[in-house]
């Protein structure tokens, strides 16, 4: 019983984390320029295929250079987007930059499809995957673990990143506002180039945990992209610890509905749960009431 | 004003033109080249592919004394019933295909079914196994066996020969196949004296079973079904197997594509499946198509394809027989299909859109589909 509880916790885990490496690029990019990127989800993937052709091209490289490698690819496009994309319509209505946003998301989806194909696929696995067996029949395997210790590290990472470095600050500001950290002489598009490639290099981490732990298709990105936004609704869009917090919780919400309700009920229950939480704080958990300038 | 009748008289001339040059059959396809299941797209084109050459090569379909050249349109469905439904619109109303091959997913062809019913228009889905796509339909045919004859075959191999007195399910239940088969399953074993201990379901598209898994682990059943596609499963094993569950697995005719292997590898040694067919039959027509399938693509034969392959041929013949490209004509010809040889056995239409066919047991060994057994 209690062995069954803890393996759905560990399950949890591992959902919530990648949750989470996706959500930040939301919450990150809604804060400074208030656009849902909803090419965001399909960054992931690109992230998860870029790990992928660098394990298969260069055969022997190792893991802990392929995920930096990846990140750091992966982040060069999610700069290049907003430069092509995103950059001649920041100042447009808003909804011509979501609809951008969306348009992009088509083309990463249909352009990986091109190069590699349709098929889904696994990263070959470069995490150690030995399976720990405890003795109250709890299993666990490395990668499962090294997954979650991963992803938390570079959430500390990206916490100390935003709160105690210079360019930080100044993301920090740029989310206050826009228009007055340009009077003190921030240079705005170093800033928001910065907040896209990290969300990218994040997401490009998730992608490949994603690929090691299950599998990656072009179309991955939809359904997860969905899930993550989702979660960083919950959290409050535009807080980083809000994105974490909900990621967590509705990967937690996800898989105790199926080990103690039904299967049947997993998305009935999240949502509802989301609708719910909205209705009591409509800025989510850690949201802050955006304050409406006539 | 004398333009807004010479401009649609020279469009009406130039539609008529393009028309009325075009001899020859239009045959459409609905099969999922994109999408969740897309190498299985792939194998239909494939066959549909090397059918169409073959018949060319030989001038073509006879209809009514004349030989006449046959043009396959192969659309793209993505595995998504409302993209289904817009390609057998395309197909029947701006091709006017005669009769239409598809699609492969039972979801699928239940979407496009009743447009090609209403349209009159006759339909053949290869693999679409799901009883609902035929079921009170005049036009719509299939080649392959049913929902309920396969589940009642894997539920009494799973009682019988592998001796399980306990088993759980873990099915798609937004797909009309998997979500079908799966209660024929528990049904079935039911009534065979097994105990159903989980029946979990997913969403297409989840990536990540572990919950439904870890629950299933707890109740340690003898067998575990998976009647779900080959893009899923191998996934789905890996990570019971992770879980450290160690029970034997089977599932259905959604397994039958080299990607289970590809992505599975070792994790699907000594697991079982029902299909359609097996390579390791000694069939004539079977070993003629796989030598020349395996010599074009380089590439293993997997039982969609052999279907394919099967309803393109029952279609011609069905045109030649109705000595016209007549939709109805062709309709009945092959409502009156008597021991068709095809690549996976005698097709006879009774009266339904049903062929009554048998299933085999695939075991898979060494990364290799192995004939375990027949069930008839």
């Amino acid at each position: 019983m209690l062995a069954t509880v803890i393996q759905q916790l560990l399950n949890a885990a591992q959902l919530g984390a990648v949750y989470a490496l996706i959500a930040l690029g939301y919450t990150m990019v809604y804060g400074t320029i208030r656009l849902i990127n909803f090419a965001h989800g399909d960054i992931f993937m690109l992230g998860g295929f870029i790990g992928f052709l660098l394990v298969t091209l260069i055969p022997g490289l190792p893991v802990f250079v392929m995920i930096p490698a990846a990140m750091l690819l992966t982040a060069l496009v999610g700069v290049l987007i907003e430069r092509v994309a995103y950059r001649k319509l920041r100042n447009a209505q808003r909804m011509s930059l979501v609809i951008t946003a969306l348009g992009v998301g088509i083309f990463l989806e249909n352009l990986v499809r091109l190069i590699v194909g349709p098929q889904a696929r696994q990263i070959p696995a470069q995490l150690p995957n030995k399976a720990l067996k405890f003795a109250n029949g709890v299993v666990i395997t490395e990668d499962k673990i090294l997954i979650i210790v991963i992803s938390l590290l570079l959430m500390v990472i990206l916490w100390l990143f935003v709160n105690k470095t210079l360019i930080g600050t100044a993301m920090r500001a740029v989310a206050d506002n826009k228009d007055a950290v340009q009077l003190m002489g921030v240079n705005l598009n170093l800033v928001i180039s910065t907040t896209f490639a990290v969300g990218s290099a994040l997401a490009a981490a998730g992608g490949i945990f994603f690929g090691q732990a299950y599998s990656i298709d072009p179309y991955m990105g939809i359904d997860l992209g969905w899930k993550a936004f989702i979660a960083a609704v919950i959290g409050g869009i535009g807080s980083i610890e809000g994105a974490v917090l909900g990621s967590f919780l509705l990967a937690g919400v996800e898989v105790l509905t199926v080990a103690y309700l039904s299967s049947n009920l997993k998305n009935g229950i999240a949502f509802g749960l989301l609708i719910v939480l909205l209705l009591i704080r409509p800025n989510g958990i850690m949201g802050r009431a955006e304050l409406k300038k006539v | 004003m004398r333009r807004s009748v010479w401009l649609p008289a020279a469009l009406f001339a130039l539609a008529c033109l393009s028309a009325c040059s075009e001899k020859g059959v239009k045959i459409g396809v609905s099969a999922p080249l994109s999408g969740d299941i897309a190498a299985l797209g792939q194998s239909t084109r494939n066959a549909v592919l090397l059918a169409q050459e073959e018949i060319n090569a030989k001038g073509g379909i006879k209809v009514g004394g004349a030989m006449q050249k046959v043009t396959f349109i192969v659309e793209d469905d993505e595995n998504k019933p409302e993209a289904a439904a817009t390609v057998f619109q395309k197909l029947i109303s701006q091709d006017k295909v005669v009769a239409i091959i598809g699609s492969q997913s039972s979801k699928c062809s239940n979407a496009g079914a009743p447009i090609a019913e209403a349209a009159g228009i006759p339909q053949i889905s290869p693999w679409s196994t799901n009883p609902n796509v035929t079921a009170g339909k005049h036009f719509v045919f299939r080649a392959c066996f049913i929902d309920p004859f396969q589940g009642k075959a894997v539920a009494g191999f799973a009682r019988g020969k592998m001796k399980a007195a306990t088993a759980a399910v873990l099915y798609d239940v937004a797909s009309d196949y998997n979500k079908g088969i799966a209660e024929v399953f528990r049904d079935e074993f039911t009534k065979g004296g097994g105990k159903i201990v989980n029946f979990e379901t997913y969403n297409t598209n989840d990536k990540d079973f572990s919950a439904q898994l870890s629950k299933i682990k707890g109740s340690t059943p003898d067998v575990l079904f998976l009647p779900n596609y080959f893009n899923d499963v191998p996934l789905q094993i890996q990570q019971a197997r992770k879980l450290g569950m160690t029970c034997k697995v089977i599932g259905s005719d959604g397994w039958d594509n080299q990607e289970l292997i590809k992505m599975g590898g070792k994790d699907m040694e000594g697991t079982y499946f029902t299909n359609h067919y097996s390579p390791d039959v000694d069939r004539p027509a079977s070993k003629a198509f796989i030598a020349k399938y395996t010599k074009k693509y380089n590439t293993q034969v997997d039982a969609a394809a052999a279907l394919t392959y099967d309803s393109v041929y029952l279609l011609v013949q069905a045109i030649e027989k109705a000595g016209k490209a007549d939709p109805k004509a062709i309709r009945d010809a092959i409502a009156s299909t008597k021991n068709f040889d095809g690549v996976t056995g005698a097709i006879t239409f009774n009266g339904s859109g049903d062929p009554v066919k048998g299933a085999v047991i695939i075991r898979i060994e060494n990364g290799k589909f192995v004939f375990d057994s027949a069930v008839n």
